[in-house]
């Protein structure tokens, strides 16, 4: 950080760097990918763990799965309704605890403790790259619901109250994966670096509110960023009268 | 295409300043999360558990309730069968004695019929005999009394009466 006009001895920043992997062609952040492995694993783990040894009187992770499932079953059912919400709930679910515990994770494990050649591991969702991806899944996903629902009669929904609407709703196709990957990574990306900021800044205990402040941000953006993509789901799929 | 796969594993390892990690922030941060969350995120669960479990007692109280209730049905149903059956045979018994009874009736009212019938030919023979007869009477005594005055002379007369005296004279 060269901009700044003091050097302090506590912490570093680092900002932009990457641990780069060739794969043929490619160049793609390690950093991530081994954090995503890490956030995907320790989901699969606890499904495993909470599902093994299902019992009627749901106790420890077993009710905290069935406490997730119930609460994205309602989430899916109110934005993408009764008829079919059933086909969309993995989907959605897969996407906020992926995006939550990615937050979380990135929040909450003290990541720095690994030193990396070039780049440091953080919350993988606060890559624009991951962002972007789940946006596009989401994307291909309403198009597939409303195609597969409705079939061509899904292009109603483009002229739907008035033909004036089209341009604005050919407009929302790419803006609707723009605002959803850039709200998620932005915010993932602001909370890590005011978090960064502050260490560098004041090492201590100042932190500490903004870091819990983060986790609520993070918490909320998984949120969102489920609740919209259902919604999205919910718009293609809905049936106008 | 190739995938070649370049790792750099060089510079890897650990960061163990206590300020660069930020490790004493985030160890509150997560001494809170552990303090909190779970009276938080527990008292939840828990309350969930125990809505579950009450609901489930519901149910199997209304399992209970129903085989109970089933129990009793299908008793009140075998008590119908039967009490139908009784009467299915009280009825069937009841059907072939009035079927008997009106047989006989009828077999009755036939002959009785029949007799009737014969009786009253009988009656009409004898009724057109005797009207035959008198008719035949009466023709021959008109006959009689037409034919008569000229066969009746003073010599024939005398005849019959010498005739009907010599009869009452034989008896």
């Amino acid at each position: 950080m060269g901009l700044l006009p003091f050097v302090f001895p506590f912490a570093e920043l680092e900002v932009g760097k990457h641990l780069y992997w060739q794969i043929g062609d490619l160049r793609i952040h390690g950093q991530v990918f081994m954090t995503s492995w890490i956030v995907i694993g320790a989901l699969l783990a606890l499904v495993v763990v909470g599902t093994k040894k299902m019992e009627r009187d749901p106790r420890g992770v077993q009710n905290l799965l069935e406490f997730l499932w119930d609460y994205i079953r309602d989430l899916a059912r109110t934005q993408i309704g009764e008829k079919v919400y059933r086909d969309w709930m993995p989907f959605i679910g897969t996407l906020f605890l992926f995006i939550f515990v990615s937050n979380w994770g990135g929040a909450l494990v003290p990541w720095r403790l690994i030193r990396l050649p070039s780049g440091e591991l953080g919350a993988p969702t606060a890559d624009i790259n991951t962002t972007v991806a789940l946006a596009l899944l989401v994307s291909l996903s309403y198009f597939y619901a409303g195609l597969s629902n409705k079939g061509l009669r899904y292009f109603e929904y483009y002229v739907h109250p008035t033909p004036i609407m089209l341009p604005f709703k050919i407009v929302e196709d790419f803006t609707k994966p723009l605002s959803l990957s850039f709200r998620l990574f932005g915010n993932i990306l602001a909370d890590e670096l005011v978090v960064a900021v502050l260490v560098f800044l004041v090492p201590l205990v100042l932190p500490v509110p903004v870091m819990f402040l983060g986790l609520f941000t993070s918490a909320i953006q998984a949120l969102i960023f489920a609740t919209l993509a259902a919604y999205y789901i919910g718009e293609a799929v809905e049936e106008h009268h | 295409m190739t995938f070649l796969v370049t790792f750099a594993t060089e510079g890897f390892g650990l960061n163990l300043d206590l300020f660069e990690t930020n490790v004493l922030n985030l160890a509150v941060v997560i001494f809170g999360l552990y303090k909190f969350l779970p009276s938080f995120l527990g008292g939840m669960l828990e309350r969930r558990r125990a809505s579950i479990l009450v609901d489930l007692k519901d149910a199997e109280d209304r399992l209970d309730q129903a085989t109970k209730s089933l129990a009793h049905a299908k008793n009140e149903l075998a008590a119908a069968e039967q009490k139908a059956a009784k009467i299915r045979t009280d009825c069937k018994a009841r059907a072939e004695a009035i079927r008997l009874d009106s047989e006989k009736r009828t077999v009755e009212e036939m002959a009785r019929i029949k007799q009737g019938a014969a009786s009253d030919l009988n009656a009409e023979a004898s009724r057109v005999s005797t009207q035959l007869r008198q008719e035949a009477a009466r023709l021959a005594i008109e006959k009689a009394l037409t034919s008569l005055p000229k066969r009746l002379d003073e010599k024939s007369q005398a005849n019959f009466l010498t005739q009907s005296i010599e009869n009452m004279e034989k008896t």
